[in-house]
């Protein structure tokens, strides 16, 4: 190509390096597998039900943190107080954290012997080997995606709009529920997808409080342990495939939404 | 209506404003004065509640208000970028206020099409703030600040992000709301702004107001160089005034001597001459009380009406002069020529300790 140097070059092959990486067993797992193998796959009930149940669960259980998730995060956006960085450390805990050690700490705090798992018991709810336990560990790890993305966003909100928000006469919650919130929208939606494909994925803290019911990691792990790879390969495309097909619509979703925001935020300073 | 602040102090993290007092009466426009960072817009956001001050008091129609909210001081704020809400149509931009207002729905289509035809931005009602000029989202935020009948409506910067092209529109736009018996505050760091448009100019300077008056108290009568420096005047000398002999001169701090006509000087300030009112030639010009003092130029440099010639003579003096007039007389740098000051363009200026400062 006309005007590429040399270093735009070297770029480019490392580039295509990583992506390769990325792509290449994918590829190859697509390609390992017949047409036939998939379609069995996907028609057994037990591949069908721990992958409608991971989703359902990862969904339901970034909708529900998002009530708390979106109030903090706006809180480290707009608010200083003492130690705000030991509490922005503490909301990225997750991710540094190992998921087994993650879920052995949530376990103690769910079992019937733990915090909450003792009151929710005495409301007659087990949380061990239960799908609100599930949703509990994948929230665990995942929240911190929401949390930071949604706080990048109302922080990208210019202070002076919701000033002129209130001289024209609006509470603080009006302002939050009309200005903020929609003009960091696009920050919130996409930290939850991130939250939810992140959660959807998890295996080790899940693992740990409950291996059935079954979310699809676990049930690819456990046909690996006891079939091997091959048995374990078509579902594992399944629910690449069923994750991908659904991170793709909520991304597109949300990009629509985004072109009306993005115009803006090139006007201002 | 009246609003007032009562030597109103805050503390900011760069500097502060310091016991600011003033009164501004119903159908005033007044213009407040500075460099940014002078801490006008600071005064702003403490006349419309968006901050509290320290100490001091500030009242409307006699009600003390420093301490209200925001939402119930009935002042209009329209900010420098306009702040307009980038996710809402021009009409729902301008039907906020009316909806927390909660007027009903008849009257609110009255008042939006009423504000949209006043601004002339009707056509553009069902637009995005995205794809409006300044110009035009400058109406529109003064469209949205308006519906709410404002008290006084402040105005911050309101040319600053507008082009050359549409000032006179808007300074037009501004004057007749005035007229029409809006109050209005409005911080500029434009000095021209606040003569076209002020009916009272307060100047301010590291968080104090340092002058106030009529545009034509204040640009004529600077209390100190900073004033002066702002309404483009450029030759002003610190000057003691001495009587001898029954003749009175005033005595610049690099020795230029002035004669001037017998008056009650005061003993030391400032003497301000306009720079269109300085005769440049090579001869001198005749008359008893002119000054004559010989000097050199320094430069000429072409401006909108002419040049401006800067002639060393012991002090700097900025001449201006018209295209004909350097037709006619060819000046040159490094010419002796000689200054003639008639006695009206001297203007002498008492200091103050405190306006020394500056």
């Amino acid at each position: 190509m006309k005007g590429q140097t040399l270093f735009t070059w070297v770029f480019t092959i490392l580039a295509s390096l990583v992506l390769l990486f990325i792509i290449a067993p994918l590829a190859g797992m697509f390609l390992d597998s017949s047409f036939g193998e998939l379609r069995a796959t996907a028609a057994d009930p037990e591949v069908q039900r721990s992958v409608w149940y991971t989703l359902a669960i990862a969904f339901l259980a970034t909708l529900f943190f998002a009530f708390g998730a979106v109030p903090l995060a706006w809180i480290m956006a707009r608010k200083d107080f003492p130690l705000k960085k030991v509490v922005q450390g503490i909301i990225d805990l997750p991710v540094v954290l190992p998921h087994t050690a993650a879920g052995i700490a949530l376990l103690g705090f769910i079992s019937r012997e733990g915090l909450l798992g003792g009151a929710a018991q005495k409301a007659g709810i087990i949380l061990v080997n239960n799908g609100a336990g599930i949703a509990l560990a994948m929230a665990f790890v995942s929240l911190p995606f929401l949390i930071n993305a949604a706080r990048d966003g109302f922080a990208a909100v210019p202070e002076r709009i919701e000033k002129a928000a209130l001289t024209l006469g609006a509470t603080q919650s009006r302002i939050f529920f009309t200005v903020s919130m929609p003009m960091a929208w696009r920050s919130i939606v996409s930290g939850f997808i991130m939250m939810f494909a992140r959660g959807m994925s998890e295996f080790g803290a899940v693992v740990i409080i409950a291996y059935h019911p079954m979310i699809a990691p676990v049930m690819i792990y456990e046909r690996f342990n006891a079939y091997g790879i091959n048995y374990a390969r078509p579902a594992s495309i399944i629910f690449i495939l069923v994750a991908l097909i659904f991170f793709v619509l909520f991304r597109t979703l949300a990009t629509e939404r985004r072109m009306i925001f993005r115009r803006e935020d090139e006007t201002t300073d | 209506m009246k609003l007032r602040t009562e030597k109103v102090s805050k503390r900011l993290e760069a500097f502060s404003l310091k016991e600011i007092t003033l009164e501004v009466s119903k159908g005033d426009y007044y213009v407040l004065l500075g460099r940014s960072g002078a801490g006008k817009t600071q005064l702003l956001e403490l006349i419309c509640g968006l901050t509290s001050p320290d100490s001091g008091k500030i009242f409307l129609d006699g009600e003390e208000i420093t301490h209200k909210r925001v939402q119930d001081r009935g002042i209009g704020m329209v900010f420098q970028d306009f702040s307009l809400f980038p996710h809402y149509s021009v009409h729902d931009n301008i039907s906020y206020p009316l909806n927390i207002r909660k007027v009903p729905k008849e009257e609110r289509k009255r008042r939006i099409e009423q504000a949209a035809a006043e601004m002339n931005i009707t056509h553009l009602l069902s637009r995005k703030p995205y794809y409006l000029s300044g110009g035009e989202k400058q109406r529109v935020a003064l469209a949205r600040t308006l519906v709410t009948d404002p008290r006084v409506l402040l105005l911050d910067e309101p040319m600053a992000s507008v082009d050359a092209s549409l000032k006179d529109s808007i300074r037009r736009m501004l004057r007749r709301l005035n007229r029409e018996g809006q109050t209005i505050i409005h911080v500029t760091h434009d000095y021209g702004e606040a003569i076209s448009l002020a009916s009272r100019v307060g100047v301010m300077h590291n968080g104090r107001i340092i002058q106030e008056g009529t545009p034509l108290e204040v640009f004529n009568h600077p209390v100190n160089r900073f004033v002066a420096r702002y309404a483009g005047i450029k030759n002003f000398f610190r000057a003691t005034f001495i009587e001898s002999y029954n003749t009175f001169s005033g005595i610049t701090e690099n020795r230029t001597k002035f004669k001037l006509p017998k008056a009650d000087y005061p003993a030391a300030g400032l003497l301000i001459i306009g720079s269109s009112e300085v005769l440049l030639s090579r001869q001198g010009a005749a008359g008893i009380q002119m000054n004559n003092i010989r000097g050199v130029i320094d430069d000429i440099v072409p401006s909108a009406t002419g040049y401006e010639i800067s002639v060393a003579a012991g002090d700097f003096f900025y001449v201006d002069i018209t295209h004909r007039e350097m037709e006619q007389n060819n000046f040159l740098t490094g010419e002796k020529v000689i200054l003639s000051f008639p006695p009206e363009a001297l203007r002498l200026v008492g200091e103050t300790e405190e306006s020394r400062q500056y």
